[in-house]
């Protein structure tokens, strides 16, 4: 067979080992429901439950963090996160969770947050300043 | 009702708007004109060609209108405009309003153009019978990056989004409906403090400069395909192709070492998409300038290098597409969020990869593709093997990169791996093994044909000083655990000595070779030192203070990365004993001040600095740290603030003034009573007091002492345990038969002391003494990790770097000699 031939079906062969690791490696979005069933780590996409308290207490433990997160089907679950509490959480209009649960806690292991967009912040600071008459 | 608003200065924006428009048309029409100056054959291609440049410098200073324009607007603080209200403040210094230019998307859109034009400037006065085709691409580019900046409406549609939008324009809010709103908004969003850095000055342009320099090997690669002047077009597209990795590569760097330095990623590299799209197109183009160099001494690989060189061009629109459409969102740390122009920039995608595989299909018939196949033992069928292994190893980032492209399009729900890092290194570091030893393999090969002996002779030798020195170096650096480690171990020393045999004969005078030696040995030096960094790094606060083991809990609680100091509390960690030692405030920024220290066997200090992690703390983003690092030769310790006290509590209470409803005595604990005579001591929570003496005939200020009163003072020593004396003098009167005391504070200690009674029959004296709490103790987290052999990182990244420079002389040297062909 002619070199080319043989380093194309080489390298078809790799592509194909690629794609079915990708799909092997790649993680699945998922609710907390789905989350009890699996031991495996995914993904849980959600919001932050800003009425629910926050914990995080450097004095007694720099590494613990938790909150409480209500994901797509509206379902909520105390999360809790083996570091510290990430900048501007409050402000998080969207968590991305990736992690497991643990018993009836979801423990993870990364938070990405999604903040407000700039061109969304309807909010200006506006200040008045009075005039000296 | 038109409202007629005060104080706006409308003109900036409605020049820079102007600009805008012009620089769209221009660019449109230096496009059409450069296309009928390169197919006219009727002799009108010369008065197209002066159309074309007249438009393109019309086109070029319209750019530098566009930026000189917003500058002003920045600069001057012009918040009734959109633009410099969400991206500026006016506390921000000057030099970070250059930076501020491109944080929103149109600014860093404008950067581009504003490169574009500088490179197309070039090729208007180098280019020679190139001209003409090749800038055709180039201003067709120019029209489209110009259409994102028009912000104008088209059918209902929004076209781009203009830098020049008015607040007002923007968002549609109450205050608005006041004719004096300007005169309230009193100041700008600001600057994300992440990028209040020097690196966001110099990372985006030099990474700009790096994805617009890719459009010319795509512009040459397209010319020579049309023209069919299939041949002439390599040599010219060269030193551009070479300069456009060079730039990219170092740009991308600069992100790795900013993010490094002053992010707090807490490493230089994580896969994430946006980095990721990046690096996409350095893997095609350097694989383009392989095979363009074996196609030129051999003529082998001619469709690969031109794909390669179109596909480079292609990959850097779909980065921007991944990052700027907000596809990414919540897959990446760093995405922006769309701003609307999803649809232009799968249509700037499509435009792009359209003329590519036009121009590949409809001249693939007299393409000089060679039917032989190449001889095993040449060099341009090794260079060839390895673009094969960097395409696919461009490919596998692109494909797990784009997984939201795929949910997006296929309506799947495919998450991204969960470990990243993991996922990438598994397939890359292979890969990169692959391609470090062909860098060395290939140098000892000829092209067409190598005589086999001497092929192996020549090879022999390094081999063998590789090994040795691959041993040395994995016992030294600890990284024997893992195989795969190792292997890439070897193959990056490999190139390293193969190349520095090249780099020898170079000092011996065939200059020629030295620019890809120097280059493959710095690249080498670059994988060992992410290597090793990054499989040795190690969190060393690791720890599991506070955590408190749970009663029937199996598994073993994970030790936090995070460590949490109380001031002046010494806490051991590593090698080092730290300590929090206080903090200095500077503007908006605090910095913590660590004090490190490392004590030998026997306790005596060996060493001792002082790192200084600073947080700003952001009213709008909560605590922002940045790193403070020491560097060694052979390591790196890395240290940052994730938590601390809010700043309140650092720049201490005011005195709180007493007044009506407040009792004096709130601030201070319960008071303890002592019966003492003088000689007397007690002690405090931080020292002791000492009974000095009494004084029968104390005065008191305003209050005259009649005959029949009694005012008698008692003096008081304090001592405090830090060694500082302070008297107090606490007075007891009694007038007109009623009894009255007047307390004393010594308030650097936070104590109150009254003298309340005396008892002559025991001839003791009451005194009450009031304490403070103590104030809350000051304290931080911080996470410290260690980068072994980081700099080798660094370094490599520099040697690369000359290394591109010595080619690109070489190569722009062998186009000056090349005879110029004139076109007929």
């Amino acid at each position: 067979m002619k070199k080319s031939s043989i380093l194309g079906i080489v390298a078809i062969a790799v592509l194909i080992a690629i794609i079915i690791s990708i799909y092997g490696d790649s993680s699945t979005y998922a609710s907390f429901t789905e989350a009890q069933t699996t031991d495996s780590e995914l993904h849980v996409v959600g919001q932050l439950n800003k009425e629910k308290e926050l914990v995080y207490n450097p004095i007694e433990n720099a590494n613990y963090f938790s909150f409480f997160m209500l994901d797509e089907e509206g379902k909520e679950c105390k999360v809790v996160f083996n570091g510290s509490k990430p900048q501007d959480f409050e402000r998080s209009e969207q968590i991305v969770l990736t992690g497991r649960m643990v018993g009836e806690e979801f423990h993870a292991s990364k938070i990405l947050m999604k903040c407000p967009s700039k061109y969304n912040d309807q909010e200006i600071e506006i200040t008045e300043s009075v005039a000296a008459s | 009702m038109d409202i007629n608003y005060q104080g706006e200065s409308l003109l900036p924006g409605q020049l820079g708007q102007l600009f805008i428009v012009l620089t769209f048309g221009t660019a449109l029409l230096s496009t059409i004109s450069y296309y009928f100056a390169t197919t006219a054959k009727d002799g009108s291609e010369i008065s197209w060609k002066k159309l074309a440049r007249l438009s393109f410098w019309i086109n070029f200073f319209s750019v530098v209108g566009i930026g000189s324009c917003l500058y002003y607007i920045i600069y001057n603080h012009l918040f009734e405009y959109h633009y410099a209200w969400a991206h500026s403040s006016t506390t921000l210094p000057v030099h970070y309003i250059i930076s501020s230019f491109w944080e929103g998307q149109e600014g860093s859109f404008w950067l581009w153009m504003f490169w574009q034009s500088v490179l197309g400037a070039v090729l208007v006065f180098r280019a020679k019978s190139w001209e003409s085709p090749v800038m055709v691409t180039v201003m067709l580019c120019q029209a489209v990056l110009g259409s994102m900046l028009l912000g104008i409406e088209v059918f209902g549609e929004r076209v781009g989004s203009t830098p020049f939008i008015l607040l007002r324009e923007a968002l549609s809010l109450p205050v608005f409906a006041r004719p004096d709103y300007l005169s309230m908004i009193v100041d700008g969003n600001g600057l994300n403090p992440l990028l209040q850095n020097y690196w966001m000055t110099i990372h985006p342009p030099t990474l700009f400069l790096g994805f617009a320099s890719m459009i010319v090997p795509f512009a040459y690669a397209f010319a020579g395909l049309w023209q069919k002047r299939y041949n002439e077009w390599i040599k010219p597209a060269m030193p551009w192709s070479l300069f456009a990795v060079m730039t990219l590569g170092v740009g991308i760097i600069m992100g790795s070492f900013w993010a490094y330095e002053a992010l707090n990623f807490g490493g230089f590299w994580a896969w994430d998409p946006v980095e990721n799209a990046s690096i996409i197109p350095w893997f095609t183009l350097i694989g383009a300038v392989h095979v363009l160099l074996a196609y030129k001494n051999s003529g082998h690989s001619y469709f690969t290098a031109s794909f390669l060189a179109m596909i480079s061009f292609v990959l850097v629109i779909y980065a921007s597409f991944l990052t700027r459409s907000g596809i990414l969102g919540e897959t990446s740390v760093h995405s922006f969020t769309d701003l609307g122009m999803f649809w232009q920039l799968v249509l700037f995608n499509i435009i792009f990869f359209g003329l590519m595989i036009w121009v590949l299909v409809a001249r693939w018939k007299e393409l000089p593709i060679t039917k032989k196949d190449e001889e095993t033992y040449s060099r341009e069928f090794w260079l060839f093997i390895g673009t094969l292994v960097l395409l696919v190893a461009c490919i596998q980032i692109v494909a797990s990169t784009s997984i939201p492209v795929f949910n997006a399009v296929f309506g799947t729900k495919v998450a991204p791996p969960a470990d990243p890092i993991a996922h990438y290194n598994k397939w890359q570091v292979p890969f990169a093994i692959v391609i470090a030893i062909l860098s060395a393999v290939a140098q000892f090969l000829k092209y067409k044909r190598t005589d086999v002996g001497r092929f192996y002779r020549s090879l022999i030798s390094s081999l063998i000083v590789a090994v040795v020195l691959t041993a040395a170096a994995v016992y030294v650096t600890n990284v024997y655990s893992n195989f795969m480690y190792i292997l890439l171990t070897f193959a990056s020393i490999f190139s390293i000595v193969s190349n520095a045999k090249v780099l020898g004969d170079a000092f011996k005078g065939k200059w020629k070779l030295a620019g890809s030696a120097v280059a493959h040995i710095g690249f080498a030096l670059l994988l060992i030192g992410a290597l090793v960094a990054a499989a040795t790094e190690n969190v060393i606060s690791k720890n599991s203070t506070g955590v408190i083991a749970v009663e029937g809990f199996d598994e073993v609680e994970t030790p936090g990365d995070n460590l949490f100091m109380y001031m002046d509390e010494p806490i051991q960690m590593d090698d080092y004993t730290i300590t929090y030692v206080g903090d200095s405030i500077d503007g908006v920024d605090v910095y913590y001040l660590v004090n490190y220290e490392r004590k030998d066997a026997d306790g005596n200090v060996t060493e001792r600095f002082q790192l200084k992690p600073k947080a700003q703390q952001n009213p709008k983003m909560g605590l922002v740290g940045t790193p403070s690092t020491r560097h060694y030769l052979t390591r790196d310790i890395y240290t940052i603030v994730t938590a601390a006290p809010k700043i309140e509590a650092l720049l201490n209470e005011n005195e709180h003034e007493d007044h009506e409803g407040h009792s004096v005595y709130e601030d201070y604990e319960e008071p303890m009573t002592h019966e003492v005579t003088v000689g007397d001591t007690i002690r405090y929570r931080s020292g002791f007091v000492v009974v000095k003496k009494v004084n029968r005939s104390a005065t008191i200020q305003n209050i005259p002492v009649a005959d029949g009163d009694i005012a008698v003072a008692l003096t008081l020593e304090v001592n405090s345990a830090k060694g500082k004396q302070y008297i107090a003098e606490p007075i007891y009167l009694i007038k007109g038969g009623m009894v009255y005391d007047f307390a004393k504070d010594v308030d650097e200690e936070g104590l109150k002391f009254r003298f309340t009674k005396i008892n002559p029959a025991s001839n003791s004296l009451e005194i009450m003494v009031y304490q403070k709490p103590p104030a809350e103790k000051k304290w931080i987290v911080m996470k410290a990790i260690e980068f072994p052999y980081i700099n080798f990182f660094w370094a490599g990244t520099i040697i690369m770097t000359i290394g591109f420079i010595l080619s690109i002389v070489r190569r722009h040297k062998e186009v000056k000699e090349s005879p110029v062909r004139r076109k007929k």
